[in-house]
């Protein structure tokens, strides 16, 4: 696999022409889309006006928000449109490349996804999935250890207040599925530690042990860890035999690579991981320029640090009655 | 007289709950140690052989083999308790063995040396897990019988604080076999 800087200089020297032409075609859609904005916006004020100097309804405030929702769920429909071929076409010559340059074996399918029962069984979200979507899945073997990553939006429903079906977001990111270097049967979850950062470390505690279904508590003996992640398992031994001393260290010093939050969680003899990017992180934004380093480097870090998990975490150096 | 019922009804409740949580921390802790004794049958099966095939080649070392074969019957028919304490020194007598194999360049090709390393150090890892959820199940109940007010209720269920798993920091280095591996 190439280091990090290689790729940055393979995306500002191999890619460089191709992303100078996107980022021209960037610059007109991004206009186009102003001026579809500006003529929706007054096409929604005129409609406004005239429904307001027309009815006779003492109160206009519904018939306004409604117009405006629908002014709305317009811009939305006309940005899809617009930016549909330049995003594509990003994907194609830029994502796919970059892909190719990191691990020339790698397959890219800009619009597969991982299935969402795999998903479902890597627990890393056990409340019901109402919705799921995603895209950009990634597959290949590195360092002989099979591996693929998609990006993930998973929402549940619910109802407001006022009785309307909203979504919220149960995770929004990366998902890994990788083979595992060591032999396991039970199922061990390590989640992202909010209750211990809200509560402290005493009460934290009481609190987690209550949380899950038939994985318990798995309290382990390193500060530092416990501190940023909680860990549940259906068997307290495999868990630390995952969780060796090393591998903590491995995904703390990761962690803090990443700089999101990240969930992991051991399968089947898979490992699964989250990276809560909370946003699509393979697609071009028409409002920002694919020149600036700060966005190239965020599309370098989602790929690189998605495959770097294998020599990350060592999932390379297999136990002996596994190779 | 309500009252009172409520009252006694809640201390009541309170120490059902206290002795539940006793009797299963001490069964959390038994049942580790069931898992921990396997791993460590398995390990004690292991050394006859290790010892058989090493013993031909390693000329200086007869006495560390003899220590390990002694260890090794103390510890089968061992209480609980003195297992605990035997398991350091097994642990690292093991350890010296696999360094010392690195002097001998033809048991380091042997086939069977290999095997036996390698099935050794995956064993090795194990324990060292299972040890760590004893160690954890322990320190739980152990904590248990001195706090309050559960120290009260251990006190006269007879409970006595366990002993934990001890491994000397230069003696976790010795027995590191996979880094040893990792290096070759």
């Amino acid at each position: 696999m190439k280091k990090f800087s290689e790729v940055i200089d393979y995306y500002y020297s191999e890619l460089n022409s191709i992303v100078k032409e996107l980022d021209q075609k960037r610059q007109k859609v991004k206009q186009k889309i102003i001026g579809w904005t500006i003529v929706l916006a007054l096409a929604v004020v005129v409609l406004v006006w005239g429904i307001v100097s027309v009815s006779d309804e003492s109160d206009p405030f519904g018939t306004v928000i409604t117009l405006a929702v629908l002014g709305l769920g317009g811009f939305g429909i006309i940005y899809k449109i617009l930016t549909k071929d330049y995003s594509t076409e990003f994907k194609l010559r830029v994502i796919e490349p970059l892909i190719k340059f990191i691990d020339h074996n790698l397959t890219y399918l800009p619009s597969s996804t991982i299935p969402q029962y795999i998903f479902e069984r890597s627990k890393i979200v056990t409340q019901k999935i109402d919705r799921y979507s995603g895209d950009d899945l990634v597959k290949g073997v590195i360092d002989d250890v099979k591996i693929e990553f998609c990006d993930l939006h998973v929402e549940k429903e619910y109802e407001d207040s006022k009785g309307n079906s909203q979504y919220q977001t149960l995770f929004q990111g990366i998902f890994v599925r990788a083979e595992f270097p060591k032999h396991f049967y039970a199922r061990t979850i390590v989640l992202p530690d909010n209750a211990e950062k809200i509560f402290g470390s005493y009460i934290g505690k009481i609190l987690q042990s209550y949380n899950f279904g038939e994985e318990k508590l798995v309290k382990l003996d390193n500060p530092e860890f416990e501190k940023h992640f909680v860990v549940y398992s259906s068997d307290q031994i495999e868990a630390r035999y995952i969780l060796s001393h090393s591998m903590m260290q491995r995904i703390l010093t990761f962690r803090k690579k990443v700089g999101h939050d990240l969930s992991f969680s051991f399968v089947g003899g898979e490992m699964f991981v989250g990276v809560h990017y909370n946003k699509d992180s393979l697609e071009a934004s028409i409002f920002g320029s694919l020149l600036e380093y700060k966005i190239a480097k965020e599309f370098v870090e989602s790929l690189y640090y998605s495959l770097g998990i294998v020599q990350e975490l060592q999932l390379n150096q297999k136990l002996w009655s596994k190779r | 007289m309500n009252t009172f019922l409520i009252l006694l009804g809640i201390v009541v409740v309170i120490v059902i709950l206290m002795y539940n949580s006793l009797v299963a921390k001490k069964n959390e802790v038994d049942n580790i140690f069931g898992s921990v004794d396997t791993l460590l049958k398995k390990r004690y099966d292991l050394i006859p052989n290790l010892v058989a095939t090493l013993q031909e080649y390693m000329q200086y070392e007869k006495d560390l083999l003899t220590k390990v074969t002694k260890l090794r019957s103390q510890a089968l028919s061992a209480s609980d308790d003195e297992k605990v304490k035997l398991e350091p020194q097994l642990q690292s007598a093991l350890g010296q063995i696999m360094v010392a194999v690195e002097n001998y360049p033809e048991l380091k090709a042997n086939e069977n040396v290999i095997h036996l390393q390698h099935t050794l150090a995956e064993i090795e890892e194990q324990i060292s897990a299972a040890r760590r959820a004893y160690n954890q199940a322990v320190t739980d109940y152990n904590n248990a019988l001195e706090m309050i007010p559960t120290n009260i209720l251990a006190n006269m269920m007879a409970y006595k604080p366990k002993e934990l798993f001890s491994i000397e920091e230069n003696e976790r280095k010795n027995v590191d076999i996979k880094k040893l591996f990792a290096n070759k």
